[in-house]
């Protein structure tokens, strides 16, 4: 690894701060172009129903109204749901993607029409206009009823409702209970959790002057641009998406949003058409964190070694597959959490229901088992008399230990040296029994693994192409959309880091179809890790170009050359050098090749066997710890959340800022989950559909984030880094929840969430509102 | 509906002076004032609002957002923004449960905005500006082209969203008498997030009498129809020996008086529960703030 580090880990500004600040960047609904019109989805109003008909006349014949478009005027109506992936993995992994509703409404969110009209207003009376003939049904809401026989089936299409089921064991479990002094077994269920981003789904579409569907769409993965070109039965090449910086992803920008309504409409009308989603259909019509149902049984020895987790998980995954069995597979196999366990069984099971689609959303299956593993684990150090940091402590993983599968992760284990400076942070202090406004106070400590990288079977890779510039700065182009996360500024970083500039030396030119090299999603915390790699291969290979060039010049082998401060030097005697730009006009001019692109390939494995699932299923993990502090009113049961301590092991950071911000942002995404967050579903209805509904912490609710952050060098990212987006988001939740129990002393009335006040309070009187 | 856009058409008027505006209110039908649109605008959006055919901007007119002290008390403007009234010092030496009510809304985006007549004219049964102002023994001040007219805050509340301005009037101002003595008040609210509207709200004001409670009022928030004016079991108080079981047992009435319902924020039963300590909490605080043992 490089030692002498100039640019890598510095807090630099982004190459696209400045814009942002000032207000001046065009995101998705600040683009206009002439003729434009708007477009509009119409969506059910039943979640269960059969579709009977649609009259579009009275719409139609409403002036200002230029096309209303149902099921068949779509070219293919039906794809398989794709996410970006370079490999047909079938199996089971792929579901239906359905542009337009057909046969039965599958949940409130589905798309039955579109309307384009000159103005937003009429294409709201024009879609009041639409007659839709439906028989409403009763559905299914709850994925525990929707897998029992005889349950109402939720889709035309299968004969089941079940998604997915899959399997992994490990060691002996009915035997190992007998071994067990201390058995633990409780239910949990984690609610639907919204991504909250700022900007609501949207963009912009228009044919081009040589007909190609052109997108100006914020999404986390460019590569629907296949889909939208089936769907019209164009080729890959006529269906472009510029794309645009998003106001936040999160996962809910990761399934297809308005690309093919935005295409079928443009095509139909041959003008412009703008879709921006209000708020309120964001939040009912997005995909959300899976609701899981949840069991576990822990067992331990008396000395503290835990022998025996059994656990099984029943997903939610709504209304269509999307990204369900791939979310399943994340829930699987983190379900017994960051612990050294020799007998282990997972069953999870996933159906459809008609809720709102489950999808991908940060953390990805991961905070699920968390919170209900992480709540085990506290309830077992309980029941042996041990401190839940000693329990901890006792058994997890280190490195060299295998995970269930028996894979044995490759990149550092740093969670014993976290696990011991959110000790020492939190408890710096004896904690006090009572604040001195009488408020109970409680502590708690959480621990998570995170994957970061795509799964392995799915051959992931990436592309980033640099160019140099004949005055010596850079252009850098790759495919990576940019949800803020300042994911294309860190490839600029590396580059420069490589050359020997300075970051404002290269440009990113990102997230187009045609004209960037595709970098594949930006999702499943993987761009640092893939295109991050993909830009430093890259930079490796232009500077062997530019020091051989230097090499004729200064008369020194390569092996004695450096770059640094715009030069290429003689390490032992930097006065003797070339400026970067010399060697850039020496390499043009000799005819070399002053652009290239690389590839960088993810280990590649098998499908798994679902219902015995072995060995590699991701490149590597991420280690977080969380401490939180509260403090809890015995008479209200009211909390107040006092200190947030936040852990990680980024590898290494590539920007500070960046790298910090993930941290902080991720604690604070998860913090009020178990709590707050609340979308209030019934029977398919989100009752909670607008931010005055859906209860989110804002900076007046939380304290300061304390970040500790360790550089192990240990991933497999540029530099030893690891990725750390969706991480941070891990172990917070649990860690919440255990801290209110450790001020009130029970468990009841923890398990189910949301966990509010009103239980809390129940808790304290020993009211069981859970059974 | 779509909260993208206002899907109602109507004709925007900006009077520039308060004649101007009572002219219009007795002229023409179906007029909505605009103050801080907090929550007019939000209604519009949500098609909650039937009857509009003019929205009226009354921020052309300064003499609304003016505050005047004098030794009887202070008379606030009604379109006085709410964080000016927070960031005034005058205000909460003088009256803090008002300020700290102020201060307990939304978040400083919309207060910047939002107006102290807007939380009255809006008549939410959660509105927290309202209660430490009847507390207070507060006056509202109603213009229309006919005249003016004042009515005691506690008095100005009908129903949900039904106040009793007749269709040509306006509030204009707010009075608030100085409090004299030893006095103690208290603001408390509990909500799901700071930003959130109230679960439960409550305003204590108290003027002690030695070791008596000499006068006191009391009102709470989203446990009614409309702000909730404890007139009777405050007049209770007036004279009693200030107690911690005094305390308590008024948390025990206040609770038992109460009727309240479910709703999205929380229980019924939570709220009734709630009360007892919220208000044996807020009794106790205004009674050391008024210097009581």
């Amino acid at each position: 690894m490089k030692k002498n580090l100039k640019l890598i880990g510095n807090p630099v500004p982004r190459h696209d701060a400045l814009a942002k600040a000032k207000g001046e960047q065009l995101y998705s609904d600040d683009w206009v172009m002439p003729n434009m019109l708007y477009g509009k989805v119409l969506r059910s109003k039943y979640p269960a129903a059969i579709l009977r008909g649609i009259d579009t006349s009275k719409a139609e014949a409403l002036p200002g109204v230029h096309a209303v478009l149902t099921a068949k005027d779509v070219p293919h109506n039906e794809d398989i749901s794709k996410f970006g992936q370079m490999r047909d993995v079938g199996g089971g992994f792929e579901g239906l993607y359905k542009v337009l509703a057909t046969g039965k409404i599958r949940s409130k969110s589905e798309a039955i029409a579109l309307v384009a009209a000159e103005t937003e207003e009429l294409c709201e009376e024009a879609c009041k206009l639409i007659e839709v003939d439906y028989e409403p049904t009763e559905g299914v809401y709850d994925p525990r009823e929707a897998l029992k026989d005889g349950a109402y089936l939720v889709s035309s299409e299968d004969a089941s409702n079940r998604i997915m089921r899959s399997k992994i064991e490990c060691g002996d479990i009915d035997a190992a209970w007998a071994q067990c002094d201390a058995i633990v077994e409780g239910d949990y269920f984690t609610t639907p959790h919204e991504h909250a981003y700022i900007e609501t789904e949207g963009g912009m579409g228009w044919l081009d002057e040589n007909g190609v569907i052109t997108l100006r769409v914020g999404v986390q993965v460019l590569e629907h641009y296949r889909t939208v070109a089936k769907i019209m039965g164009l080729q890959h090449t006529k269906v472009r998406n510029m794309s645009v910086p998003m106001g936040g992803g999160f996962g809910g920008k990761e399934d297809i949003t308005v690309e093919t309504y935005l295409a079928l409409l443009v095509t139909k009308t041959r003008r412009p058409v703008k879709m921006i989603w209000s708020r309120e259909e964001s939040l009912e019509t997005h995909a959300k964190r899976h609701p899981e149902y949840l069991h576990y049984k822990t067992g331990a020895t008396k000395d503290g070694k835990i022998l025996a987790q059994e656990v099984s998980i029943v997903m939610d995954g709504g209304s269509y597959t999307y990204l369900t069995p791939w979310v399943q597979m994340y829930s699987t196999y983190a379900a017994a959490g960051p612990y050294n366990t020799p007998n282990v069984s997972i069953v999870s099971e996933s159906a459809f229901t008609n809720n709102t689609f489950s999808s991908a959303n940060r953390g990805f299956g991961g905070p699920q088992v968390n919170f209900a593993h992480e709540r085990q684990m506290d309830k077992l150090a309980q029941k042996l008399g041990l401190s839940p940091v000693e329990l901890r402590r006792r058994n997890l993983m280190h490195n060299g230990d295998p995970l269930p599968t028996g894979f044995i992760p490759q990149g550092h284990n740093a969670l014993p040296e976290l696990l011991e400076k959110v000790d020492k942070a939190l408890n710096a202090s004896p904690k006090p029994e009572r604040l001195p406004d009488g408020r109970k106070v409680g502590r708690s400590i959480a621990c998570a693994h995170t994957v970061y990288g795509r799964l392995t079977f799915m051959h992931d890779s990436s592309r980033v192409s640099i160019r140099l510039e004949l005055d010596g700065s850079v252009t850098l182009r790759a495919g990576v959309p940019d949800l803020g996360g300042g994911q294309a500024s860190s490839l600029c970083q590396i580059v420069a880091e490589e050359l020997g500039l300075d970051i404002t030396d290269v440009h990113p030119y990102i997230m187009d179809t045609h004209l960037t090299p595709l970098s594949g999603t930006t999702t499943a915390t993987r761009q640092l890790y893939m295109s991050g790699n993909a830009a430093l291969k890259c930079a490796g290979v232009m500077k062997g170009r530019l020091m051989e060039t230097a090499s004729g010049i200064l008369g020194y082998p390569v092996s004695n050359l450096a770059m640094g401060d715009h030069k290429i030097y003689l390490v032992n005697d930097p006065a003797v050098n070339i400026p970067f730009v010399k060697a850039v006009a020496n390499l043009s001019n000799d005819g070399g090749e002053l652009e290239t692109i690389t590839q960088f390939n993810a280990p590649f494995t098998e499908v798994p066997d679902l219902s015995n699932i072995k060995g590699q299923l991701n490149p590597d993990l991420t280690y977080t710890c969380h401490g939180v502090e509260v403090a809890v009113d015995e008479e209200t049961g009211e909390f107040e959340i006092l200190r947030i301590i936040a852990a990680i092991d980024a590898g290494k950071m590539i920007n500070k800022n960046s790298c910090e911000g993930q941290v902080e942002g991720g604690a604070i995404y998860h913090v009020f989950w178990p709590t707050h967050e609340d979308l209030k579903w019934e029977k398919g209805i989100t009752r909670a559909n607008s931010f005055s509904t859906y209860i989110m912490p804002t900076a007046a609710d939380v304290p300061d984030v304390e970040t500790i952050i360790l550089e192990s060098g240990g991933g497999l990212g540029p530099y030893g880094a690891k990725g750390v987006g969706e991480p941070s988001d891990n172990s917070i939740a649990p860690a919440v929840v255990n801290a209110i129990r450790d001020a009130i002393g029970t468990d009841l009335n923890l398990n189910l969430m949301p966990v509010t006040p009103e239980k809390i309070l129940n808790a304290i009187r020993g009211v069981d509102m859970e059974h | 509906m779509n909260t993208k856009h206002i899907m109602k058409e109507y004709d925007y008027l900006k009077p520039s002076g308060l004649d101007e505006a009572l002219q219009i209110l007795s002229e023409k039908e179906k007029v909505k004032i605009y103050a801080g649109g907090t929550d007019l605008i939000v209604k519009l959006k949500m098609e909650t609002v039937p009857d509009m055919d003019y929205m009226m901007d009354i921020n052309g007119i300064e003499e609304l957002k003016q505050v005047e002290y004098t030794d009887e008390g202070v008379r606030i403007g009604a379109n006085r923004k709410l964080w000016d009234i927070e960031t005034d010092q005058r205000m909460t030496s003088l009256f803090p449960a008002l300020t700290d009510a102020v201060k307990a809304m939304a978040a400083i985006s919309v207060r910047n905005l939002a107006s102290i007549g807007g939380n009255f004219c809006n008549a939410s049964p959660v509105a927290d500006a309202v209660g430490p102002v009847m507390c207070y023994g507060g006056t509202l001040e109603i213009a229309s082209a006919r005249g003016v007219r004042k009515v005691p805050a506690k008095d100005f509340f009908l129903a949900p969203g039904v106040t009793v301005l007749e269709k040509d009037e306006m509030l204009t101002g707010i009075f608030i008498p100085t409090p004299k003595g030893d006095v103690g008040h208290a603001f408390t609210k509990m909500a799901r997030t700071k930003s959130d509207i109230a679960k439960l709200s409550l305003c204590v004001a108290l003027a002690r009498d030695g070791g008596r409670i000499g006068h006191i009022a009391m009102s709470m928030g989203a446990v009614a129809a409309r702000p909730l004016f404890l007139e009777e079991i405050s007049a209770g108080l007036a004279g009693k020996e200030m107690s911690e079981s005094l305390a308590m047992e008024t948390g025990e009435a206040v609770s038992g008086f109460l009727q309240p319902i479910d709703d999205n924020r929380t229980t019924a039963v939570y709220r009734k529960d709630v009360t007892k300590t919220m208000v044996a909490d807020a009794l106790a605080l205004a009674w050391a703030r008024s210097g009581g043992a």
